[in-house]
């Protein structure tokens, strides 16, 4: 016999399964909320089928404490699983299915419902079959049964017939069951809210080797730790640490695990702590023998989370030139080490680019931040500049422009941008030992204010 | 002075962002005395260019960007291909220029890619002359030079530079700057310079200009986006770099060029060059080829009076040829003095043409005003018989061209005569005009929220904004709406969507064709309009508008597509097949009893004109006795009488409630006709020139100056001008205004009488037609869905409800097409007629208006509901016919399945479903399924009598249950396990069941009403049927259940819906008021069954019901019925 049982509103945090496997070990979950239980032996243990599914639901109820899942169940009994799963999916409470009475328990139930998935039929299979059922004013189960077999045969295929034993109640199967799933997740709830850094790297230290144990032992890795922190102040602070490439180095994610704590502190006493990773394969690779060393791959990692910490995190990277009219405009990408391949994809572009581009430019020296000058101006054109700044200071008479070199944008957003842009020729010193220099400078046509962006070597 | 000569407007689709109307605008405002508009690839916004430039007295220049394939150069990569800009010099320039881009997009597809729609080097030589060119701005022919080759990139400008002089000549090359603040732009200034020095080329300033104005940059920016299917924040540098592409004024470009004030001097010289306006455009209408020794006059000439003297005979109390000869004298030589004869001999031959090949055409419009259309058989009323104007349709003093439309039968016989054009005047003699696609409502919505990267269920909602309902409610303020849809308007995106969605709105989105206008011109148009191929295969449109053509004085003949003409000619010819009759339209009896009788009780569903419900409800008001009545009832019903209050007058006078007065005696002889109500724009005129002194001329221009009101300025001087004359008459005081608020309001909606009177034919006829050959009508309007108001459902209750026999679709007998079957047999086939019975079957009760015709000599309905008196009788002849749905009518059947089915039939019958199949491999399962599901499929093993293998009880489940072996081979090693019979094990289809399916697949029922499955329930709710409340007095309380055949919210009604709700013994009317329709709006637009509840109204015959509340039904089967859980589905 089977038993079927359906927990549609199973709180989040509790298992079917492990529910399931509290009466027998031959469980298969069908879908999440569905399991059903082989109990053939297990008279001895509970009873009769009727008394197992009296139990089932009696025990669901209950506290998660004594085992219980805290909600209301479903519980089906019936000579074969899909029976059982059909009517503990359709009706409340307990279901009996005498064999051979199938129909009598399954019958009005709409063929919409059968469960196509039990007996391998394609979802579009199914959809195509169903429509044609519809069409011959096939309803229900029990309008479905009796067709002559070899007139579903020659219209609906094989899928047709395994359907029709669906609702028939007359499907002949094993359970499909399954192993449960390595879980990579560790918490722990502590006794004492910890507020310091290095007791709390004991805890973590000590996840974190579970976790990559847990790794080591499926010989996976992983590239995303999650953490989540209980605090005291019943809030919850998460961190994720992005890696690079996948690892399963403890020592590593403690470390850095460390920084990032750092970094990001919790706001509040720490109570629980959990730590959880998606595990990946791990990265096989092997360095050629002519190539230069590159820094191991954990190091450099370790390095750079070492200098955000200095930093702060946006400002550590590489520079990626991003796609507008804007001047300077750029995001932090992070850094990464590229490979040979990649490596040289790049400059082959880059040469060809130069081979293009191959015009005489000036270099230009950008002031970052941007120095804030004073402008005199004759009816908007520069006359004489004067800005400084603790490291530099620019001033002198304007003797020769080019511009203005007018760009706006981002007229759709709040952080829209209007500038007009010169190249002057700023003439200082007295007049016998006058220095010509080439500046950029510019203008916020929004707020009006004058810059010194830079000057041309 | 400066003079811009490169800017593009928004008929550079999806580049420029300004229609060239807000340009000239602009140029105005900064006192720019010309202006050139060079659009890409095409002159489509020229003609409005033309005349705002020429109404602001600014001259205009015209131009365009051609797209070049660069010599020399294998590479046909888009970077090899450049935008020459060319400027107009002269009228060999301008029909170079047309001939040039005509040349360009007739040999590529409609939707060319970008990179295939150029010109070679060689055809721009050979159609450079009269041209001057520019070398462009950021993609002109230097900027490629440079772009492409950076370290070479001097010599390459230098060899352009050649190719350029050696193409135009030297003096006709400028060398283009453009100041624009962007560093790489005057980079290549310097190099333009340089090389202008060296090859002593004249410098030239423009500003290419996109945009009038800097603010319309972001739709300029917009269009960016959608041309290149990103997003404004992916978009990045594709979009413009700053906003100054916007028309400058002459001393702002003074000031960017002050170190090169020769380049602004030669805009003034380069424009003092350019002669060539719009204006002289030197288009000709072809000449009419003649026999030999005729002269077109004399031609014209003798076809008229060859046609007056058939016309004229005294015919059906028509005034005799001696008669009308003064009036077909004074327009012949009106019309040689305007050298119009070949316009009319062309349109004369193109109905020859239709009337050679049997396609029914008939002219409407003004020139149903004119005595030579109709003696020339272009039109169908005669204007001397109903004293029509003649200055209406033609006018020495306006200076327009005529205009005839011409309908034709909707489909395949319009393409017929649209292609005898093309053949007759050369694909490049005739086109169609285009229709400019403007941005509006959804799409306009859609595509502005997915630049701004809306979501898509935001999208939805934004588009879901745009109101489709003709009343607009004054109260229905922006923010209201879009307060309604939960979006908040101070929300910076969606306050930018809501901006950006006006500015684009009527901006144009790309070139349509116009659904009939055609303008010819043998042999040459393309040297008068650029031409292109339309998305239609044969067909080519030229690149302006129907106004745009008519504005520069190109003739055009509109053949337009009429349901109802193709519903004639059907109707024609089933009769003769199927009556033995042969019905000639043009002398159909007149004054037909029965058509009179329909039309005043408004019994008017499927007649032309006047089956809507405003219509109806006007019927019975009206009450037409005579044919001039019909052309009223057809005028009547318009936004000028609505408008101008005069639609209760003209009633209220009819009935005798009111007396008839005349605001002055000179108006009697005018509108007594109409009972002292001006109705008609004729009356209008005819009152000018009456009262005022106006010539015929004057009073049509007149006409137009309030009609269009395209000048505050003109109408002002025509009011004071019409005051004057009506003052000279001794017209004061209350009278004067009276008539100038008639003249005025009515200018703009008014019908023409000769329209009116047009379309009244056909009305007559359509209704003659449906009262004396409904089969016929019936299948012919069946067969021309989708057109008229109502949907075939609706089409096939009403001819039940008048006693029609509908047979249902039958592979054995049902051709593609609705045909009509004689009740005792098919098409005269006794023992194939008895399958009907066949179909009935199945419990099918199937035509409400059945009976037996032993019954007697008039069938009568079957419905206990319908008096006799309601529904006017069959005559004898008809009673013996039925309508047989043609299998068109299945939903999903491929015409080319169903054709086949018919032509595999004529060979002999089906034996059975699997010889269908196997005989018709057309046919995919699903149309099998869909045939045997409608119950087509039921009278296969009826049609062989014995010899089927199968149990003689088909039904739909026993043909669904064989559809599905049929298509399922089983293979040779299951043959011995197979059935051996067909017997179906599944039980029949429930009445309700047939009608759901009957919907599904066909989207009617030619069984009982739904409504009348659900009468018992409706009767418990107290619902009234709709032929129960006409016996009803006004004012009673009741209470209406039915299905919504027709939603209308009409502009001219102040936010009144009017609903239309069919039961199973007719339609009962709803008014819905603003506050109501507010109240109740999801129900009332979303609901297919709805019960309303109100007061009745009964005035005149009129019933209807002013709604006080409404409640959404859900029409589930009653309790006990073996129908099962089935909801209706309706389409």
């Amino acid at each position: 016999m089977f038993v079927c049982i359906h927990a549609p509103k199973i709180p989040a945090d509790l298992s079917l399964r492990e529910f399931a496997y509290s009466f027998s070990p031959m469980v298969e979950e069908v879908r999440c909320g569905t399991v059903v239980i082989d109990v053939e032996g297990c008279e001895l243990l509970f009873g009769s089928s009727y008394q197992l599914a009296n139990e089932v639901a009696g025990r669901a109820k209950g506290s998660r404490i004594h085992g219980g899942l805290e909600t209301t169940v479903s519980v089906a009994i019936a000579a074969n699983p899909d029976a059982a799963i059909h009517a503990a999916t359709r009706l409340k409470g307990i279901t009996f299915v005498s064999s051979g009475e199938e129909l009598t328990c399954l019958g009005e139930f709409p063929v919409d419902h059968l469960d196509y998935a039990l007996v391998n039929v394609e979802k579009k299979v199914a959809d195509e079959i169903l429509e044609t059922l519809k069409l011959w004013g096939i309803r229900t189960f029990a309008d479905f049964a009796p067709l002559p077999v070899t007139g579903v045969s020659e219209r609906l295929g094989q899928e047709g017939i395994r359907l029709q034993q669906l609702a028939a109640g007359k499907t002949e199967r094993q359970l499909r069951i399954k192993q449960p799933a390595p879980v990579f997740a560790n918490s722990i709830e502590l006794e004492h809210a910890l507020s310091e850094l290095e007791p709390l790297s004991f805890i973590f230290a000590r996840l974190l080797h579970q976790l990559c144990a847990a790794l080591n032992a499926y010989a996976l890795a992983t590239n995303e730790v999650w953490v989540a922190m209980q605090l005291d102040d019943q809030t919850t602070h998460e961190r994720r640490l992005s890696l690079p490439y996948p690892m399963r180095d403890h020592k590593v994610f403690l470390k850095l695990l460390l920084l990032d704590t750092e970094m990001h502190p919790p706001q509040a006493a720490v109570r629980a702590i959990s730590i959880s990773c998606e595990p990946v394969k791990p990265r096989v690779l092997q360095n050629g023998l002519f190539v230069p060393l590159a820094p191991a791959p954990d190091k450099l990692e370790l390095t750079l989370a070492r200098l955000a910490k200095l930093v702060g995190e946006q400002n550590i990277g590489s520079p990626a030139l991003l796609d507008t009219h804007r001047p300077d405009a750029f995001s932090m990408k992070r850094f990464a080490l590229t490979n040979k391949s990649d490596f040289r994809k790049r400059r082959k572009k880059e040469n060809r680019q130069s081979a293009i581009g191959n015009r005489q430019c000036l270099g230009f020296r950008m002031f970052r931040p941007p120095l804030r000058a004073i402008v005199q101006a004759d009816q908007g054109w520069p006359t004489q500049i004067s800005a400084w700044s603790k490291q530099r200071s620019v001033y002198g008479k304007v003797v020769n422009l080019a511009g203005p070199w007018r760009t706006t944008g981002n007229w759709w957003r709040d952080d829209r941008w209007a500038r007009d842009e010169w190249d002057v020729t700023l003439e200082s010193g007295n007049k016998t030992s006058a220095q010509q220099s080439l500046y950029r400078i510019y203008r916020e046509l929004n707020t009006k204010v004058w810059f010194v962006e830079g000057n041309y070597d | 002075m400066y003079v811009e000569l490169h800017a593009r407007s928004a008929f550079s689709f999806l580049e420029g962002a300004s229609v060239p109307e807000e340009l000239i605008a602009a140029g105005v405002e900064l006192q720019m005395p010309a202006m050139a508009l060079l659009d890409r690839n095409g002159v489509y916004g020229a003609p409005r260019f033309h005349l705002s430039a020429k109404k602001n007295e600014i001259k205009a220049h015209i131009g365009a960007e051609i797209s070049v394939q660069r010599p020399k150069s294998k590479d046909q990569s888009p970077t090899n291909i450049c935008s020459v800009p060319v400027l107009v010099k002269n009228r060999q320039g301008y029909q170079n220029l047309s001939r040039l881009i005509t040349l360009m997009k007739m040999r590529v597809p409609k939707h060319a890619k970008p990179g295939e729609c150029v010109v070679t080097s060689e055809e721009l030589a050979a159609h450079a002359t009269g041209l001057i060119c520019l070398t462009g701005g950021f993609d002109g022919p230097i900027a490629g030079a440079i772009n492409r080759r950076v370290a070479e990139s001097a010599e390459e400008a230098q060899r352009s530079v050649e190719w350029l002089t050696d193409l135009f000549g030297k003096k006709n090359v400028y060398a283009e700057l453009q100041r624009h603040f962007d560093r790489e732009e005057e980079a290549r200034n310097h190099l333009v310079i340089e090389i202008a020095r060296r090859n002593r080329l004249p410098l030239l300033a423009t500003n290419g200009v996109c945009h009038a104005i800097p603010a319309r940059r972001e739709v300029s920016d917009v269009f960016t986006c959608i041309r290149n299917h990103v997003r404004l924040e992916t978009a990045g540098r594709l979009l413009a770099q700053n906003s100054e592409t916007y028309l400058k004024s002459g001393a702002m470009m003074r000031k960017l060029f002050a170190d090169l004030p020769e380049a602004i001097a030669n805009t003034s010289e380069l424009s003092s060059r350019l002669k060539f306006t719009l204006g002289d455009l030197g288009y000709e209408f072809p000449k009419y080829p003649v026999p030999p020794g005729e002269t077109m006059t004399s031609f014209l000439r003798k076809r008229t009076e060859e046609g007056a003297r058939l016309r004229y005979t005294g015919v059906n109390d028509a005034p005799a040829y001696e008669k009308a000869r003064p009036q077909i004298e004074r327009e012949l030589k009106l019309i040689e003095k305007l050298k119009l004869e070949g316009y009319f001999l062309i349109v004369w031959d193109i109905v020859q043409f239709c009337r050679k090949e049997g396609i029914l055409i008939q002219g409407r419009g003004s020139a149903a005003n004119s005595a030579v259309c109709y003696s020339l058989g272009i039109t169908a009323v005669d204007p001397i018989g109903m004293e029509l104007l003649f200055e209406r349709f033609l006018s020495e003093e306006r200076g327009e061209w005529p205009d005839i439309d011409l309908d034709l039968p909707s489909g395949d016989r319009r393409e017929r005569a649209i292609q005898y054009v093309y053949t007759r005047y050369g694909k490049l003699g005739a086109a169609m005009t285009a229709n400019v696609i403007t941005y509006r409502g959804r799409s306009a919505a859609r595509e502005v929220g997915k630049v701004l990267d809306f979501g898509e269920e935001t999208l939805s909602r934004l588009a879901g904004l745009v109101h489709t309902w003709e009343w607009k409610d004054p109260n229905d303020s922006s923010e209201r709406q879009f307060r309604n849809a939960g979006l908040d308007l101070h929300n910076p995106r969606i306050r930018k969507f809501f901006e950006l969605y006006q500015m684009v709105q009527d901006l144009p989105r790309h070139l349509g064709q116009h659904s009939g206008g055609m303008v010819i011109c043998k042999g040459q148009l393309d040297s008068i309009v650029p031409l292109e191929p339309a998305a239609m295969p044969g067909r080519v449109v030229v690149q302006w508008d129907k106004e745009d053509c008519a504005d520069l004085g190109l003739i055009k003949v509109d053949l337009l597509g009429l349901g109802m003409m193709a519903v004639l000619e059907d109707s024609i010819k089933l009769i003769r097949d199927s009556y033995g009759e042969e019905v000639d339209l043009a002398h159909l009896p007149q004054n037909d009893p029965a058509v009179y009788e329909a039309l005043q009780k408004a019994d008017t569903i499927g007649m032309f004109q006047v089956e809507s419900r405003a219509q109806m409800s006007c019927l019975p008001r009206l009450r037409p006795m005579n044919f001039y009545d019909i052309v009223v009832q057809v005028a009547i019903i318009r936004p000028g009488p609505i408008v101008g209050n005069m639609v209760h007058p003209y009633l209220k006078r009819r009935q005798g409630r009111e007396p008839v007065t005349y605001a002055h005696p000179l108006l009697e002889p005018v509108l007594r006709r109409t009972l002292g109500v001006p109705l008609f724009q004729e009356q209008l005129l005819r009152i000018a020139m009456l009262c005022a002194n106006f010539s015929g001329g004057e009073a049509e221009e007149l006409r137009r100056a309030f009609g269009f009101k395209r000048s505050e300025a003109r109408m002002k001087a025509i009011e004071v001008k019409l005051r004057q004359g009506l003052l000279k008459n001794g017209i004061t005081g209350k009278t004067q205004d009276e008539i100038v608020l008639a003249i005025s309001s009515f200018a703009l909606y008014g019908f023409p009488e000769s329209h009116a009177a047009s379309f009244a034919l056909i009305a007559y006829a359509s209704a003659y037609l449906k009262c004396n050959y409904l089969a016929a009508f019936t299948a012919a309007i069946l067969n021309n869905q989708p057109m008229g108001f109502y949907q075939p459902f609706t089409l096939i209750k009403d001819a039940q409800r008048h006693g029609l026999k509908v047979l249902p679709i039958d592979i054995t007998c049902s051709d593609w097409l609705c045909t009509i079957e004689e009740e005792t047999g098919r098409r005269g086939d006794g023992e194939k007629g008895r399958r009907g019975e066949a179909g009935t079957r199945e419990g099918e009760a199937e035509t409400l208006g059945r009976v037996d015709a032993a019954q007697g000599e008039h069938r009568v309905p079957a419905s206990p509901h319908l008096p006799l008196s309601l529904f006017p009788r069959l005559s004898v002849t008809e009673s013996s016919l039925a309508l047989r749905l043609g299998l068109k009518y299945v939903k999903g059947l491929s015409k080319q399945s169903g054709l086949a089915i018919v032509r595999e039939r004529a060979v002999r019958d089906f034996l059975s479903i699997d010889d269908l199949s196997n005989r018709v491999p057309e046919l995919r399962k699903d149309e099998l399924r869909k045939l045997a599901a409608v119950g087509a499929l039921n009278f296969i093993q009826a049609s062989t009598g014995s010899k089927t293998k199968v149990s003689p009880k088909t039904n739909r489940r026993d043909a669904l249950w064989q559809v599905e072996r049929v298509t399922r081979a089983p293979g040779k090693l299951y043959e011995a396990l197979l059935e051996k019979d067909g017997n179906s094990p599944l039980q029949q289809m429930t009445l309700t069941e047939r009608v759901d399916a009957d919907f599904r697949g066909t989207g009617l029922t030619i069984g009982k009403h739904p409504v009348a499955y659900h009468r018992g329930e409706l009767n418990r709710l107290k619902a009234l049927k709709a032929i129960d409340i006409r016996k009803l007095r006004d004012g009673t309380f009741v209470r209406v259940a039915g299905w919504v055949i027709v939603r209308q919210r009409p502009g001219t009604a102040k936010g009144f819906m009017f609903l239309s709700l069919e039961d199973e013994t007719g339609v009962s009317n709803i008014i819905v008021t603003p506050q109501l329709f507010d109240q109740y709006r999801l129900e009332l637009v979303g609901h297919p069954f709805l019960l309303i509840e109100g007061a009745l109204q009964n005035q005149d015959n009129v019933v209807s019901v002013k709604a006080s509340h409404v409640k959404p039904l859900s029409l589930e089967p009653q309790k006990g019925t073996k129908t099962r859980n089935i909801l209706f589905k309706f389409p």
